[in-house]
């Protein structure tokens, strides 16, 4: 059965995030009280990152049942992360809890057991900094994200299937994102085919539409072509969705469309809880 | 009559002896008996498994159901003895955010009292308890999904707390180290108690064995004639591997604890 590997140390999974880098990502994204959706979507993936690596520490250490990446695109196209791990295309789970570019004190409310709410102080940790300029090159990122993984599916034949979340706020400038969106989702392990799931976020505050089974609702041709291209999601992921209160059919797509700040974590977090994990 | 016991556990294949997060204690002339199973996706797990097990085995509190405040003051100091066990300063930030969450555990825990038990059979118990201070009762404790089975010949009398292998596919809740974490738990500690006869087979096992053992009562077989014959880990972890290669038992630590009930061997002069 596909998309049903045990994912362990010897067979670890992968996550590979490409991050819109343009431009207008200056702009506040819809629902976050005039904050830029390059800063949003920047603290959605530290936190990601930071919640992958705590359900992973076991004892002392890490466990390594994840690699994982990021991709950059705008003024440039290449692997984002900042301090230790720059340059890095891939980073073992283990290397990216040890290697933060930065760790900034942040104030948590947090329940106190009697009603009411203490304030603490606690470790937040950045991989990964906020960029915005130049175009939106998806296509380009999206042709790297296939050659990274081409790489990693090699040697990794039996492992969970990578799973690839692309975020940006409009269309690509370049080329793509079609062909290079089915060479990526096209590569697979014995266990099922690269997951692509895209995300478009929304500088308006209009009503998202999240892991659609057809295009019909969708508001234009940018929407449909995204559509497209995402991966339908497989039946764990399907059921984690459903069990966080998603309404969604037998063929939902690994899609969000106008994802404001709140659905775009929502949208992260499912994406990100495929397991089996052992 | 008295309590023999045979021990038997082996690590999820894939992990070191090492990585084994269940656990599991017995005190023979206490007549106690205990498995844990430390939830791997906490941390210091296994710590917090063996903690509750050897208390259990070594001073194992009054199970009055449906009254849970002896457990509750039991499992109190044991908290922070996890907590002081942890070398704080030395852990990484992702370790010390993960192990400030608390670790997390099945817990069964098994009693017999009664013929001969020194609480049963004081003066007054024979004086005004009359023929009754030779039964010998058991009674258990459980919270989550490690299971007892209790047998008498081919029959099974009870299976506690899980009765069918549907319900090991939920998500039970567990006992924390971490005090706060605990508010729903003590309303959902499951208790049994029965009679002890001669000859009668009581088993313990963590979830992936107690699953596979529902599941072969399911479909008519009996499981127990396998496991009362394991008499070495070589056996056990043979047996074991069997089921795993043919994914009867789901891969994960799996731990048995077979205890029979037997005449008392005269004592060596």
């Amino acid at each position: 059965m596909a998309y049903s590997a045990e994912i362990s140390r010897a067979n670890p999974s992968c996550f590979l995030f490409l991050i819109d880098q343009s431009g207008s990502m200056v702009e506040p994204i819809a629902g976050s009280d005039g904050k830029r959706k390059c800063d949003s979507v920047a603290d959605a993936i530290n936190r990601l990152i930071h919640n992958l690596i705590i359900k992973c520490a076991r004892g002392e250490g890490v466990r390594n049942f994840y690699e994982i990446g990021v991709i950059g695109y705008g003024a440039t196209v290449g692997p984002a992360f900042s301090g230790p791990l720059a340059g890095r295309d891939i980073a073992l789970l283990s290397e990216v809890a040890n290697s933060p570019a930065r760790v900034e004190e942040r104030v948590q409310e947090i329940d106190d057991g009697a009603g009411g709410v203490l304030t603490k102080k606690t470790k937040f940790p950045l991989w990964f900094e906020p960029r915005a300029k130049g175009t939106t090159p998806m296509g380009a990122a999206l042709d790297l994200a296939c050659h990274t993984m081409q790489n990693w599916v090699s040697r990794h034949q039996y492992s969970y299937p990578p799973i690839i979340i692309n975020i940006s706020d409009g269309e690509a400038t370049d080329f793509g994102p079609v062909p290079q969106a089915e060479a990526l989702t096209s590569l697979a392990t014995a266990d099922g085919n690269v997951l692509l799931l895209n995300c478009h976020i929304s500088s308006q505050p209009v009503a998202p539409i999240i892991f659609p089974e057809s295009d019909a609702d969708l508001p234009d041709e940018f929407a449909r072509t995204l559509f497209q291209v995402s991966s339908k999601l497989p039946d764990n992921l399907r059921n984690l969705a459903r069990n966080e209160n998603f309404v969604l059919g037998p063929e939902a797509r690994g899609f969000a469309f106008n994802a404001d700040l709140v659905e775009l974590i929502r949208f992260l977090d499912i994406g990100t809880r495929a397991s089996n994990l052992r | 009559m008295e309590p023999s016991v045979n021990v038997f556990w082996l690590p999820k294949h894939g992990n070191s002896a090492e990585e084994y997060e269940d656990a599991c204690a017995h005190s023979l002339p206490q007549r106690v008996f205990a498995v844990a199973d430390g939830a791997t996706e906490s941390s210091f797990a296994d710590l917090w498994a063996l903690s509750l097990v050897n208390k259990f085995a070594e001073a194992p509190p009054a199970i009055k159901p449906p009254a849970t405040d002896p457990f509750r003051e039991w499992v109190t100091p044991l908290q922070k003895e996890w907590h002081a066990q942890i070398n704080w300063e030395r852990l990484p930030w992702y370790a010390e955010e993960k192990a400030r969450g608390g670790a997390f555990a099945t817990f069964l825990g098994l009693k017999f009292t009664g013929g001969g038990d020194p609480e049963k059979s004081g003066f007054f118990s024979r004086l005004f308890g009359g023929g009754k201070s030779n039964e010998i009762r058991w009674h258990a404790l459980a919270i989550g999904d490690s299971n007892l089975f209790h047998l008498r010949g081919d029959t099974l009398l009870k299976a506690f707390p899980f009765t069918t292998s549907e319900q090991f596919n939920s998500r039970p809740l567990l006992l924390g180290s971490n005090p706060a974490r605990n508010k729903q738990v003590w309303a959902d500690i499951k208790f049994a108690e029965g009679d002890c006869q001669i000859g009668d087979l009581f088993i313990l096992a963590t979830d992936a064995l107690a699953k596979w053992f529902c599941a072969q009562i399911e479909t008519g077989q009996k499981p127990w004639t396998i496991l009362k014959g394991l008499n070495s880990d070589e056996e056990f972890a043979g047996f074991v591997d069997r089921l795993r290669s043919k994914t009867a038992i789901r891969n994960d630590d799996t731990t048995l604890v077979v205890c029979r009930w037997v005449e008392s061997q005269p004592q060596a002069a």
